[in-house]
Formats: C-alpha cells, sequence, structure tokens
C-alpha cells in the first residue's frame, strides 16, 4: 500500500514525463533525415560505453577520459572560486563600505558571457587548459560573492546585538553566528556556481581543444556524428544532474 | 642576441667578466654574437645534428592535407630522424594560432595566409613566424548550395547574374580571414565580377557550421579543404563550383609553420622534422599507398570521418555533385618531388599582395623582405638534400592563374595593384 503511495507520487509522473519525451522525440526523428531517433542513439551509446576507458594517443580517448578531464577542470576553476569568492562575499556582506566600492564593478562583470573572458585568460596564462579554468573561475565567483554577501547581510540585527552585549570577538562572531547564518545562502551559491561552470567547460573546451566533454563534442560535429552529440547532451545533463544532486545532500547536512 | 641563447658556452661568463673589466665592451659584444653563429654552423657542417627536442608538438586540423604529418608520425619516419612528433588535434585555426604564439605547439600544418597574417600583425597578434615547408598543393575546393542550383547556378558567371538581377544577401564563408581558403574564395568571385567584400557577404565559421547553414538555406557557398566539399555532395547540401587547383594549378596551400623563435632556438630539430615529413610525402604521392593513406587519417584520432569522403578525392577521383566524373591530373599533392615543398618565396608573397589587394593590409610591405624573413629556405636546402628531394633551382616560380594573370613574384606592388576588382 505504501508502496503503491510512493509509486504514484514519486516513481509515475517523472516516468510519464520521459516516456512522452521520447515519443516526441521519435516523432521529430521520424520527420528528418538528419536526426537519429532514441534507438538508433541508443545503440550509439551502448558502443560507447562499453568501452569508455580506452585510450588510443593523445587525439582518441574514450568518453570516460573526456568527462573526467572535463570535472578535473571544472574541480579546479570551480575550487579556486569558492576560495576567493566566499571570504569575498563575507566581506562584502559585513563591511558596508567595501560592498558599496565593489557593487558597481560586480554588477558591471557579472552578466558578462563566461566566453568573453577566454581571449583574456588565453593573453594572460599563454595556455590553453589554464585559460578554459580562468573561465570556470571567472564565471562561477559571482554567485558565490552575491549570495553569501546576502547571508550576511540578511542576519537580524538582534543577532548581532546579542553578540556586541557578550563583548564576543570578530572571531567568535564569524563562527558562531555569521557562518551559521549564511550557510543556506552560501550553498545557494554554490549550487548555481557549479550548475554554471558546468555549463560553461562544455562552450570553453569546444574553443580550446583538448581531451574533455566538450572538444569531444565538436570533434564529433566535425564528423557529423549526430547520435554522439545527442549522447553528449544527456552526459552532460546527468554529470549536471549528478553535481547539484551531490550538493544538495551536502547542503541538507549542513542546514541546522 | 637570439643566437647567443642557444649554446651556453660556461667560459662565456668569465671570459666576459675579464673583457668588461679590461674595458673591452664594444669589441665584447661583438665577439659574443659572433661566437655562437660560428660554433653553429660548424657543428652543422661536421654533422652533428642531434634534435635539440626529442619530442615535437604539431598541431593540425582534421583535414585531408594533413596526412603528412600523420603519416610521418604513425609509419615512424620521426623516429628515423631522431624525434618524436606528438600530434594534437585543434579545434580551429584561430586556435592553432594561439597555441603556436604561446609555446603550447612548436609547429602546426596551417593556413599559408595565416602565418605571413600574424608576421605583419593581421589576423592575430604580431609575432616573427617562420614557414618551414609547404604541406601540399590542390585539393580545395568552393561549394554552392543545392539551391542555387535550383535557379540554375552552377558556374561563377551564373552565379555573376543572380547576384546582379536578384537582390538579396548572398552568404559566402571560409576559413580564417588572412588564409588561404579566404583568397581562393575572393579571387574566384572576383574573376566573375563579384566583389566578395561589396556584393556578397563574406564570413568566417568552421566548417561543420559551412555545411549545417547549408543545409537550411543560410548558405550560398563556402571554400574549404578536403573532405568538406566531397562532404557536402554526400550529404546532398551542394555541389562542388570549382576546385581550386582550377583557380591555380599547383596552388600552394598548407604549409608547416612555427614562430621564429622555435627556428631559431630548435634548428635542428626544425630540419629533422622536415625531413620526416618530407619522407612522408613521398610516400603519400606513391598512389599506390594512397587508399592506405586514406584509411590511416580517416581514423577518429585524426580526420574522423567516414572513408568514403575521404578516399575519392585523395586518389584524383572528382566527381562535381552535378553529374560529371573525371580523373582530375591536378589532385592534392604532397611532395611531387619536392616541387610541392619548397617554400617558394614568390608564394609566400602572392599571399601579401592579395592581402594587400583586399585591404587587409593597409599599406605595401616589403615583399621580398618579408617572405625572405618567414619562408626558411636555407634550412629546407639542408633537409631536402639529407633526404634525397629535389630543391628547385629558383627562389620564384611562374604560375598563371584562371583569369589569365601571371605571377612571377617580380613586382609584388605593381600585381597587388593590377586588380580590376579590389577592396
Amino acid at each position: 500500500m505504501k508502496f503503491r503511495r510512493y509509486f504514484g507520487e514519486q516513481i509515475f509522473p517523472p516516468l510519464i514525463g520521459i516516456g512522452l519525451f521520447l515519443i516526441v522525440w521519435m516523432i521529430l526523428a521520424q520527420g528528418s533525415e538528419a536526426l537519429p531517433g532514441p534507438l538508433k542513439t541508443w545503440d550509439s551509446a551502448v558502443a560507447l560505453f562499453s568501452d569508455p576507458f580506452y585510450q588510443h594517443g593523445p587525439n582518441d580517448q574514450g568518453i570516460g577520459w573526456n568527462i573526467l578531464n572535463s570535472l578535473g577542470r571544472v574541480g579546479v576553476g570551480f575550487g579556486l572560486a569558492a576560495l576567493i569568492g566566499i571570504p569575498l562575499g563575507f566581506i562584502v556582506g559585513r563591511v558596508e563600505f567595501i560592498d558599496k566600492m565593489t557593487s558597481p564593478i560586480i554588477s558591471m562583470l557579472r552578466p558578462v558571457s563566461p566566453l568573453a573572458w577566454l581571449p583574456i585568460g588565453l593573453l594572460v596564462f599563454k595556455a590553453a587548459n589554464p585559460a578554459a579554468i580562468w573561465v570556470i573561475f571567472i564565471s562561477s565567483i559571482w554567485p558565490m560573492i552575491i549570495n553569501t554577501a546576502m547571508g550576511v547581510r540578511q542576519l537580524p540585527q538582534d543577532y548581532m546585538n546579542v553578540a556586541r552585549v557578550l563583548n564576543l570577538s570578530e572571531w567568535k562572531i564569524f563562527t558562531k553566528i555569521l557562518f551559521p547564518a549564511a550557510m543556506p545562502y552560501m550553498l545557494t551559491g554554490i549550487r548555481l556556481a557549479v550548475g554554471t561552470a558546468w555549463l560553461v567547460i562544455v562552450a570553453a573546451e569546444m574553443l580550446t581543444g583538448g581531451v574533455g566533454i566538450g572538444f569531444w563534442v565538436w570533434d564529433e560535429w566535425n564528423n557529423l556524428n549526430v547520435e554522439h552529440i545527442i549522447i553528449a547532451i544527456f552526459v552532460v545533463g546527468i554529470v549536471g544532474l549528478l553535481l547539484e544532486m551531490l550538493l544538495v545532500r551536502l547542503a541538507k547536512r549542513f542546514s541546522y | 642576441m637570439e643566437a647567443s641563447k642557444i649554446i651556453t658556452v660556461p667560459e662565456q661568463h668569465s671570459r666576459r667578466d675579464f673583457m668588461m673589466q679590461t674595458g673591452a665592451i664594444l669589441g665584447s659584444a661583438a665577439i659574443m654574437s659572433m661566437v655562437p653563429m660560428g660554433t653553429r654552423a660548424a657543428a652543422w657542417a661536421a654533422g652533428s645534428d642531434a634534435p635539440e627536442l626529442k619530442e615535437v608538438k604539431v598541431g593540425f586540423i582534421p583535414l585531408t592535407d594533413c596526412a603528412s604529418l600523420v603519416i610521418a608520425s604513425v609509419m615512424k619516419f620521426d623516429e628515423k630522424y631522431g624525434i618524436k612528433i606528438v600530434l594534437s588535434k585543434e579545434a580551429s585555426w584561430a586556435g592553432v594560432r594561439d597555441k603556436l604564439s604561446n609555446g603550447e605547439l612548436h609547429a602546426a600544418h596551417v593556413l599559408y595566409g595565416l602565418v605571413y597574417g600574424v608576421h605583419l600583425g593581421i589576423g592575430g597578434q604580431k609575432q616573427d613566424m617562420s614557414v618551414l615547408m609547404t604541406l601540399n598543393n590542390n585539393g580545395q575546393a568552393i561549394t554552392l548550395s543545392n539551391q542555387l542550383k535550383d535557379k540554375g547556378v552552377t558556374t561563377g558567371a551564373a552565379l555573376k547574374k543572380l547576384v546582379d538581377s536578384e537582390k538579396r544577401d548572398y552568404t559566402f564563408a571560409q576559413t580564417f580571414p588572412t588564409g588561404t581558403h579566404a583568397m581562393w574564395l575572393y579571387y574566384w568571385l572576383a574573376s566573375h565580377g563579384i566583389n566578395p567584400l561589396s556584393d556578397v557577404k563574406t564570413i568566417t565559421v568552421p566548417p561543420p557550421q559551412m555545411v549545417a547553414n547549408m543545409r537550411i538555406g543560410n548558405m550560398d557557398g563556402f571554400c574549404v579543404g578536403e573532405p568538406w566539399n566531397n562532404r557536402a555532395i554526400y550529404d546532398k547540401v551542394g555541389f562542388t563550383a570549382t576546385t581550386t587547383q582550377d583557380i591555380w594549378k599547383d596552388h600552394p596551400e598548407k604549409v608547416l609553420g612555427c614562430t621564429a623563435e622555435f627556428t631559431h632556438k630548435y634548428p635542428n630539430t626544425a630540419r629533422a622534422l622536415i625531413m620526416a615529413v618530407l619522407e612522408a610525402s613521398k610516400y603519400i604521392d606513391e598512389m599506390g599507398n594512397r587508399r592506405k593513406v586514406a584509411e590511416i587519417i580517416a581514423d577518429k584520432s585524426y580526420v574522423n570521418c567516414p572513408l568514403e569522403v575521404i578516399d575519392q578525392r585523395l586518389e584524383g577521383k572528382y566527381e562535381d555533385g552535378l553529374g560529371k566524373k573525371w580523373n582530375d591530373p591536378n589532385y592534392m599533392k604532397f611532395c611531387n618531388d619536392g616541387a610541392v615543398n619548397f617554400p617558394y618565396l614568390s608564394d609566400g608573397m602572392w599571399f601579401l599582395t592579395q592581402q594587400k589587394r583586399w585591404g587587409l593590409l593597409k599599406d605595401d610591405p616589403d615583399y621580398l623582405a618579408v617572405a625572405k624573413k618567414i619562408n626558411q629556405i636555407d634550412l629546407y636546402k639542408q633537409a631536402a638534400s639529407q633526404v634525397k628531394v629535389a630543391v628547385p633551382k629558383d627562389v620564384m616560380r611562374t604560375s598563371k592563374l584562371m583569369d589569365g594573370t601571371v605571377w612571377d613574384g617580380r613586382d609584388p606592388k605593381k600585381y597587388a595593384a593590377s586588380f580590376k576588382v579590389r577592396a
């Protein structure tokens, strides 16, 4: 009984959604020669994932290696952004003067398309890989700064008053009040940031080359292999979803 | 100064100190700059020309004419000359340019005009460049869309009529603003009286985007290397209006390019690289090997393309997508007993004349001086003599292009100014 309710509420609706999606895809594929249908794509995917970790020289590696390489770049870029963005967010949220000082710059740079940063990265770092990481860094730092700052700013004034009465040190204020209070906001920022980072890596790799899911898509496009492009879209989507789920898990553990 | 970096003799410092102390500063500078040059020449003469680098990173774009680099690596011609070619597939010509300039690539399969453009600071940050050798002649084409065919346009003359009579935006694509495909496309359009800059729109896009846009009717024509023109026929989106060998028989196309810094720092490596690629070029020009070459380069690591799209034109068997089939005697050549590979100064200068013609260069450069600086004729000659590839006597050659004009490299300024259709 309990299972049936669970099935009806949790499993059934997504299944219907996926089913409808596949039907629409099939109909679209029927009408066009260029777009392969779900079955053809599935066959390609099975072939592709049966050996995800082969290595035929630097220009032909399994899909697994490509995904791992992309994740590595995202990890570094995103990690650096968190390392700098979160403390910066605290400072911006805590000190009004700095907030006013940085806000025009942040508001101006935030909406810039991530890829516009790539040429700058190439110029400064004189190498493709650091340039790709730089793009990840610069596009994922804004949500972290802004959300962390917001979390600090929305802190009820009462808490601070209490802190003043108790004559707490700035360090105590940070660890006992600011950090826990800002945590949910910070995690939202991190989640947004990791989403952007993963979104951007595909585009950045398309332009810089090397081993990674983005250049893999580009190479398959060069070959006009549409099945593989569709598979890559799913892979990118699923990995993005997993990253997000991982962070939601993390967020739940931290919310008091 | 460049040269003094190559060989560091330990005693130099003490000697320099000594000379400085004795006050002969001027004299010391002169001697310093002469010593390494002399040592270098002597070293080459004595045959101690071991490559300075064991691994050479060479970039390529997945096109049929990257074949000689792939063959040099796959068939191990590189190891014969003491180097290992590490091939790196690149995303775009702009990517190749950036990676050459920042040193991530030592050398690359690159468009002739791009190297000259970067050297003069157009189409890239100005940097001294080198052409080590020409990789191939011929084998590119101009594809027009099937929509144009439906309107009865199958030739340049018919295209001119349509552009004149039916006003709309006509879009043509090439692969890099200063590159070879841009120049072939412009030359062909201009020869039919169409100004590529004012009568039609010309844009730079990657080849797969050209085909994709042609499929949806957004692209009237493009000029690109094989296998893309054959691919357009295979995918039923367009037909071959002209091959580039019909614009200029045996025209120069891709070169083995690198920065001048690389050539100066690693002359022995550069020479070994030329030798390995020359051997591969000879191998590919044995027509019996072409089928095998097609199989090797069609692989996922390299061109990543169905074999049937590559092998026909590589073997000189053409069809234009309009029902005409022919055996082209001017198919893509990689060696032609050295006639392909020699970095003729007149070839390099031709690209400068066209870049001037189309306004990419504002003023006439010192054509001959630029070509002499970029094309590494001495290095090439040394390499060619080692692998027994014939070297032409003259550093210029005479070519007659589709419109009947003759280019012999003699008066580039006059030649550049002689065209009626221009920017």
